[in-house]
């Protein structure tokens, strides 16, 4: 735990002091566990994440440092988007996962995109089936919800494995990297039928 | 982004959409996907001899994904497998006018192209039809 340059105190996050109410310098490479102060692993407590977002918010947003010096004012601004930017990326599963991919140097989806034929296969069906529902101007297509459930469940089963596969965190460079890649480039195949789904969904509700 | 006369074209009339038998020894079926958008695309192939007699694509992503892979069959007919298996993204880059955002639809094309032309060659190979994966 990091100590307040000023007062010594501990500190839950290094982006602020609770006691002489300022913000911090935080080191360029902190990574986005230690901004919040937080062990670097992939299962995450959202609402504890919120919480330590809340609390140090209150001792650095730039609302408070209107009239302070010009250096103040922008380290309060700069840690306040690095703060929000963090819970941003840490409270989803995804996002989490990515940038932890990304920091232990594991492939970006550039660099491993290749996905399974049969995998390919079912995207196409499942567009199929989009496209022909975006065509239906009476009702909505009996096959989207059931689509959907399908649709949501594998997306909790990615992130079941990715979860699995980054716990303990594994080593730089390991396997388990490439792995999790392959299963965040799934989910972008889920996440943008899920959307087109949500999409038909919304352009129904309206015509009601 | 503006997109060029000749991907707007084959946007609005894309060429051989659609689908052959992929159960038939003669198809070759090439899948293929970007991770970055979720686009995927289907492209197959008729093969009479080493010629590609006929194409059809199927694809699900933005404009130039669209008119990257209509291109590409309307190029690919009548052309030998070695012949198809020659065209470079770069080629649909220059006759679209794809802006370097746009290069990786180009990209998918030519892989869509390769990944057909592997599926034929397998089923040629394995001396009858694969067995097929698709569950529905």
């Amino acid at each position: 735990m990091t100590v307040c340059p000023h007062c010594a105190a501990e500190l839950e996050s290094p982006a602020g002091c609770p006691h002489c109410k300022v913000p911090l310098e935080v080191p360029e490479d902190a990574s986005l566990f230690d901004l919040l102060g937080l062990e670097h692993r992939f299962a995450v407590d959202v609402k504890d994440l919120r919480k330590r977002v809340l609390k140090v918010s209150r001792d650095i947003h730039p609302d408070f440092f209107g009239t302070s010096a010009p250096g103040v004012r922008e380290l309060a601004e700069k840690n306040s988007a690095r703060v929000n930017k963090a819970f941003e990326i840490l409270s989803d599963d995804a996002e989490r996962a990515d940038w932890i991919v990304r920091d232990l140097g594991g492939p970006d989806e550039q660099e491993e995109r290749a996905m399974p034929r049969e995998f390919l296969m079912e995207v196409l069906d499942w567009n199929e089936i989009l496209e022909e529902a975006r065509s239906r101007t009476e009702a909505l297509d009996p096959r989207l919800e059931p689509l959907a459930s399908e649709l949501s469940e594998r997306r909790g089963q990615a992130i079941a494995s990715i979860g699995a596969l980054l716990t303990p965190m594994p080593p730089r460079g390991s396997p388990n990297l490439v792995r999790v890649r392959q299963e965040l480039n799934s989910i972008r195949y889920v996440d943008r039928a899920l959307a087109e789904i949500e999409a038909l969904r919304l352009a129904r509700a309206s015509v009601r | 982004m503006a997109y060029s006369n000749k991907v707007i074209d084959h946007y609005n009339n894309p060429r051989n959409v659609g689908s052959l038998d992929k159960a038939k020894a003669t198809v070759g079926t090439g899948v293929v996907g970007a991770p970055e958008c979720g686009d995927v695309m289907k492209l197959q192939i008729e093969v009479e001899g080493d010629r590609i007699v006929d194409a059809k694509f199927k694809t699900f992503g933005c404009g130039s994904a669209i008119a990257s892979s209509s291109l590409a069959t309307e190029w690919i007919k009548g052309k030998t497998l070695d012949e198809a298996m020659q065209i470079k993204n770069t080629q649909i880059v220059e006759e679209l006018s794809l802006p370097p955002v746009k290069i990786h639809c180009s990209v998918l094309a030519e892989d869509a192209i390769k990944s057909a032309v592997m599926d034929y060659k397998a089923k040629q190979g394995a001396g009858a039809p694969l067995a097929e994966t698709k569950k529905s």
